[in-house]
This record gives C-alpha cells, sequence and structure tokens, in this order.
C-alpha cells in the first residue's frame, strides 16, 4: 500500500488574497450597517407651518434660540433649549399653544389654532416611535 | 451555473429592497384647519394627493354643513328656526343631516341617553363653546334640561327635513368629526391609497399599515400627565382601524378650587364623575360609532360601559382609563396594545 504526499499547506499569495478581500467585506458591510443605523436615529427637526403650509424646519441639536412668528395677527415666541421646544408667549386668546407645554420627541407637536400655527417635531431619515397621538 | 443564480437572487433582493417605502410613490401630507381644531392626513400610495384635496375640499364641506357656531350652516338654521319660530318649524336640512340626526338618536338610545346632541344649550351655559366658562346656578340647569332629550328633535326622512321643539338646541359636535373620518376613509378608498394616516382632533383612522408593513403606532395620552406630550397611557398597534378618545382633560376650567370639565351628564347637566378618566374605543367599521361612544362610555362609568361593551351589540373594543390609577383593556384589542412601563398604572385585560 502506497501513501500520497500531502500537498504542502503553506498560504500563498492567492490565500492572501481571498482574506483581505474577505475582511474589506466584512468591514464594509459593518460601516454600512452603522450608517444605517446613524440614519435611522436621525436629527430631531422641528417643522414651523401656517395654514397648512410648511415656512421652517430647523434642528433642535442648534443649541439655544429664540422664534418668532406671527399669523392672522398673532405673534408667538418659539424657546428652543436643549433639543426641546416651547411657546414661552403668545398674545392669542386661547394660550392652548402655551399650555401644551415643553416637547422634544418625535411625533409630538404644538398647535396655535387662532394664528393656525403648527410646529411639528419630526426626526429626518428615521421612522418615529409613536405614528399619531390620540387624546 | 450557481454563481449566476446567486448573482440573479442579489438583484432582485435589491430591487425589493428599493421598492418598499410607500410603494415606490411619496408620502403626501396636508393639514387640515376645520371644525375648530388643526387635522393632520398622511396618504401614501395610488393617487394620494387627489384623495388629499378631496379630503380637505370634505371636511371645509361637513364643517360648513355641520357647524354650530357658522352662520347658514344646516345645523345653524334649524337652530335659529327653533329660536325665531318656536316649535315645529320645519328645516331643509337634506339627507345627510337627517340620516345623522338618527344615527345620533340611534347611539343616544342604546347608550341609555348617555349621549344627547340636544345638550347644546347647557353646554352653552357653561361657556364650553365660546370659551367663556362660568358655573351656572342649578335653577338655569333644571330650566334647560327641560328641552334636553331626543324626544324634542324631528326629522321627515323622505322629506329632508327637521324641525325642533321650542326652547331645544342640537349640536352634531359629538360625532360631527367621527363621521368626517368616515368619509375621509371613503375617499382614500376611492383613490387607491392604501397606507396613511387621517388625525382630525382626537379621531384617528389608521389606513391600511405604514409603509414598513407594521401597524401604525397610536399612542393615548396620559389624562394625568396632560403637561406631558410624551406621555402615553399605552400604545395601539392599528392597521384599518378607527380610534377615538375622549377625556375630562382635554377641556375643563377651575373655579373655587373645583375643576369643571366639559363632557356634561345628560341626565344632570353637571360635568360627569363617572370615575373615568379616559376612554378610548377602537372599531374596524365606523369613526362616527367610536365618536359618539367615546363621550357615551365616558358618562357611564366603568361599570356600564363594560356591560355595553359585554352585551357585544355593536362591534367595537375598549381602553379605559379610571381616576384610580387602572387601565382596562378589552381582549379584543389586548395583543394591539402595549403598556407604558413605568407609567404607575395597573393594566388589565377585560375579557
Amino acid at each position: 500500500m502506497s501513501t500520497r504526499p500531502f500537498p504542502k499547506l503553506r498560504p500563498g499569495i492567492w490565500d492572501a488574497l481571498v482574506a483581505a478581500v474577505v475582511i474589506v467585506l466584512a468591514v464594509v458591510c459593518a460601516g454600512a450597517f452603522w450608517v444605517r443605523g446613524t440614519l435611522a436615529e436621525g436629527e430631531l427637526t422641528a417643522v414651523v407651518s401656517m395654514d397648512g403650509q410648511e415656512r421652517e424646519r430647523f434642528a433642535l441639536s442648534d443649541g439655544e434660540m429664540e422664534r418668532t412668528y406671527t399669523n392672522h395677527g398673532y405673534t408667538l415666541h418659539l424657546l428652543v433649549q436643549s433639543g426641546e421646544l416651547r411657546v414661552a408667549e403668545a398674545d392669542c386668546p386661547t394660550q392652548d399653544c402655551v399650555h401644551t407645554g415643553t416637547i422634544g420627541q418625535a411625533g409630538q407637536s404644538i398647535v396655535c389654532l387662532p394664528a393656525r400655527i403648527v410646529v411639528q417635531l419630526v426626526r429626518t431619515g428615521g421612522s418615529s416611535d409613536v405614528d399619531v397621538v390620540i387624546g | 451555473m450557481m454563481k449566476r443564480y446567486i448573482g440573479a437572487f442579489l438583484t432582485v433582493l435589491l430591487l425589493m429592497g428599493s421598492l418598499t417605502g410607500c410603494g415606490g410613490s411619496k408620502q403626501v401630507e396636508a393639514q387640515v384647519f376645520a371644525m375648530d381644531t388643526v387635522m393632520f392626513l398622511t396618504a401614501c400610495n395610488g393617487d394620494g394627493e387627489a384623495a388629499l384635496q378631496n379630503a380637505e375640499a370634505e371636511l371645509y364641506r361637513l364643517e360648513s354643513m355641520l357647524s354650530r357656531t357658522r352662520e347658514n350652516s344646516q345645523v345653524t338654521l334649524l337652530n335659529q328656526a327653533s329660536e325665531d319660530f318656536g316649535k315645529g318649524q320645519t328645516v331643509e336640512v337634506g339627507d345627510e343631516v337627517c340620516g345623522l340626526i338618527e344615527q345620533a338618536r340611534t347611539f343616544s338610545r342604546v347608550a341609555g341617553g348617555a349621549l344627547d346632541i340636544t345638550l347644546a344649550p347647557v353646554s352653552s351655559a357653561w361657556g364650553f363653546t365660546k370659551n367663556a366658562y362660568r358655573v351656572p346656578e342649578s335653577g338655569e340647569l333644571e330650566v334647560l334640561l327641560t328641552h334636553v332629550g331626543m324626544e324634542h328633535v324631528h326629522t321627515d326622512a323622505a322629506a329632508g327635513t327637521a324641525w325642533l321643539d321650542e326652547g331645544t338646541q342640537v349640536d352634531l359636535g359629538g360625532i360631527a368629526k367621527g363621521y368626517a373620518s368616515d368619509r375621509v376613509a371613503a375617499i382614500y378608498r376611492q383613490f387607491g391609497v392604501t397606507s396613511g394616516t387621517v388625525s382630525l382632533g382626537g379621531n384617528v383612522w389608521a389606513c391600511g399599515t405604514r409603509p414598513d408593513g407594521k401597524p401604525w403606532v397610536v399612542g393615548i395620552q396620559d389624562p394625568n400627565r396632560t403637561e406631558e406630550a410624551d406621555a402615553y397611557v399605552g400604545k395601539l398597534h392599528l392597521s384599518d382601524a378607527f380610534a377615538v378618545t375622549s377625556g375630562g382633560y382635554q377641556r375643563y376650567f377651575e373655579e373655587g378650587g373645583v375643576t369643571y370639565h366639559h363632557i356634561l351628564n345628560p341626565a344632570t347637566g353637571y360635568p360627569a364623575e363617572s370615575g373615568l378618566t379616559s376612554v378610548t374605543v377602537v372599531a374596524a367599521e365606523s369613526g362616527t360609532m367610536c365618536d359618539a361612544f367615546s363621550t357615551a362610555l365616558f358618562v357611564m362609568g366603568e361599570e356600564r360601559a363594560l356591560d355595553f361593551w359585554r352585551s357585544g351589540a355593536y362591534d367595537f373594543d375598549l381602553v379605559l382609563v379610571t381616576d384610580d390609577g387602572r387601565v382596562l383593556v378589552t381582549d379584543g384589542i389586548a395583543d394591539a396594545f402595549e403598556e407604558t412601563e413605568g407609567s404607575g398604572y395597573v393594566y388589565k385585560t377585560v375579557s
């Protein structure tokens, strides 16, 4: 009975190339997943509409700022602080917008019916936790 | 050969991936100011733009027909006829208003009078109609209550007319937004919209599923934490369903250290103190019914509300929040309801 010798197991240049391709693919896939994850997290953005038309949109991560909007003769002062916003002051008769308090999550909104101003929070590039709120 | 199959398979996967998310079409949105509230509509698939345009026109049409405060609406004309000419003055209100009055009559009857469209003058006496709040004298309420009751409202369906007894006034506000959601749902279907949300001031219709195929997530406002817009009693995962919430926290005022809310008990004329702080009604078929029953069951209280649900006379489910910190979910939607951890509520499924 004769035995054949095993082929030499020393890795060659092609083996190294295959390994390199696998590593590059793994890194690219991981990177793609990471980027997708970050996008899904998205940036919290305030969308301001008047009479149903979008007028302005700004990211809440822009630090502290104030915004003033006037529509139908009423003026609202918006205050953005620490990634949240509220209507600090308004001269509308109902004051519902002021009483809504602070909002800081996607899907939330502040409505001023007399001024017909709506401020909605949306998360760019991702879906929010809650689609609609009732009550 | 194998490699070719793998290549083809990957191409198909890639195509599927790019086609999901609103079925390849853009999500369209609209904000509509009507019926004393702001309405939010989103639509995916089908002719979304046309659906929203038609829905908006329909919402304005309904407002101009059903508003109690708008001049020349059918409801205003009906109320004015009773005021100006007294009993028996017929008004041509049309088939649609006649039908709504009759629907309100049915809902009122089955709910033991817990909902009543003739409560309008009592609601006005409390100032809830014009945000001019006051606590009426008990004698004033007694007089007003003599005009409350569906027996004071008459319709002639064949002629499309209605008339009121002297001193009686009607307000269809308790079912108008629910009816509007039914109408918008019909328009969405007409234009092939298969995914979207319709939110009409506490009245929600979840059309189909989200673009990712999952049910829509509807947060129910925590009635005890109304200052926090993200405080939910729980979340409902809904597709093709109407959901309406009624709660005393939605409109109220304080006087002499007492809180008076806007959901009045037709039997007493005072704000309903039934032990419930919020009632959510969920059903597949009718937004009008959900709207009517959310108010009626709030007035009826836990026991009567659950008895009515168990009777099976109408197909709906409930989320009740009690003033002693319990959340009761009927078993038909138990699987669709997600509790809020750390909310402090005690959750219970009811069967």
